[in-house]
């Protein structure tokens, strides 16, 4: 069979990448595990109903007047000046950061088998394309 | 392999000749100084400001790099008639394209260093402190930058210069989306727009500017794991440019 890029590359290229070895994406948020994910941003406090949350920046609901409003910002500052956490302890907000994967070394082996797989077919189409090389 | 690191540095010293490389050395350094004058108004950020910001200026020179450097190298040998001479008999047509490669990457390193020690720099004078992993993260900026050279690579085959700019800087927009940022492109194709997005590099695979500019420590192991995946994804790039490269006839 006659050798054209169709052929002799991109299929082999769309035969390996659908593999089932290769199929699984690694989106950090989709394959960590779930101690990883940190999705409630109010664990570790308690607010009483209607009180906004200040770590979060969640407000409550119910409509404020202007001497409540400015009560809150000054609450708000006050706990913003103390926040502090254990050291350790992720701050609020913060998943985005921890979701780059040098921060996920549950992807790491992925990413060695899909440069393996990627090394792989460099080789292949190296020479699979060769005997048809023109000097 | 001798042939390949001869041709690869008389590639290094014609492109060191042009003055495209020191036009966009100079715009990055531009770039550099602009961003560490811009006052983060915290005085304890703005170590933060200008490692998060020079880090990124660096990677999209990068981008220009390999754009300036490259996507003109085969138009130009085909335009004026110096591919046929050397691919009659001197050099193999592999043997042409890795040392186009290899000379371009070493002087897009050399540059990337050399912007890695202006940041420093720029960080001294503002009597800030250097980050240990300053250079392991320009380490993997150049890992990136050989990508997008071998995409340029891989590009100028199939399109003319002006095209290749685009392309190219729009595969490096691409490659940055995580796998559910880029299906929400297409919503409607999921499928489809997954299998596209496995064919496509983790480009945040080579970003460790947050982690250095917050004081995180990375695992050395990772600094490996990360040059490994870019370099192997560089090979296939290039073979599919090697690929289109040893299909077309060349009169």
């Amino acid at each position: 069979m006659r050798w054209t890029f169709a052929t002799g590359t991109i299929i082999p290229v769309f035969a390996l990448l659908v593999l089932s070895a290769c199929s699984t994406d690694y989106d950090v948020t989709e394959v960590a595990p779930a101690e990883h994910l940190v999705t409630d941003e109010h664990a570790g406090h308690d607010h009483a109903p209607g009180e906004p949350c200040y770590e979060t920046d969640i407000e409550s609901e119910q409509p404020l007047t202007g001497e409540e409003t400015t009560s809150i910002d000054e609450e708000r500052e006050a706990a913003h000046a103390g926040h502090a956490h254990d050291e350790g302890d992720r701050n609020h907000g913060t998943q985005w950061f921890f979701n780059q994967p040098w921060a996920a070394p549950f992807i790491w082996g992925k990413l060695v088998r899909d440069s393996l797989v990627f090394l792989a077919l460099a080789v292949g189409i190296f020479f699979a394309t060769r005997k048809r090389s023109k000097r | 392999m001798k042939t390949v690191f001869t041709f690869s540095l008389m590639t290094l010293r014609m492109l060191a000749r042009r003055r495209t490389l020191w036009g966009i050395l100079i715009v990055i350094f531009l770039a550099l100084v602009g961003i560490s004058s811009v006052p983060s108004f915290d005085v304890g950020n703005q170590g933060r400001f200008i490692l998060d910001f020079g880090l990124f200026g660096i990677e999209v020179g990068a981008l220009l790099l390999a754009l300036g450097l490259a996507s003109n190298l085969y138009p130009r040998d085909r335009e004026t008639r110096s591919l046929m001479p050397l691919l009659a008999v001197p050099l193999a047509r592999w043997q042409y394209l890795l040392g186009r490669f290899f000379g371009a990457a070493l002087v897009q390193a050399a540059a990337l260093i050399v912007t890695c020690l202006g940041l420093m720099l720029i960080l001294l004078f503002h009597e800030l402190p250097i980050p240990a992993d300053l250079l392991p993260a320009t380490l993997l900026i150049i890992v990136e930058g050989w990508f997008l050279l071998s995409t340029v690579f891989f590009f100028s085959f199939i399109a003319s210069p002006p095209l290749n700019w685009p392309l190219t800087t729009m595969l490096f927009v691409v490659s940055q989306m995580s796998v559910s940022e880029f299906v929400g492109i297409m919503p409607s194709a999921p499928g489809f727009m997954r299998f596209v997005r496995l064919l496509l590099p983790h480009a945040d695979v080579f970003h460790i500017k947050d982690p250095i500019a917050h004081g995180f420590e990375i695992e050395p192991v990772y600094f490996i794991i990360a040059i490994f995946y870019g370099l192997c994804y560089a090979a296939f790039m290039l073979s599919l440019a090697l690929a289109l490269f040893r299909g077309r006839d060349i009169k």
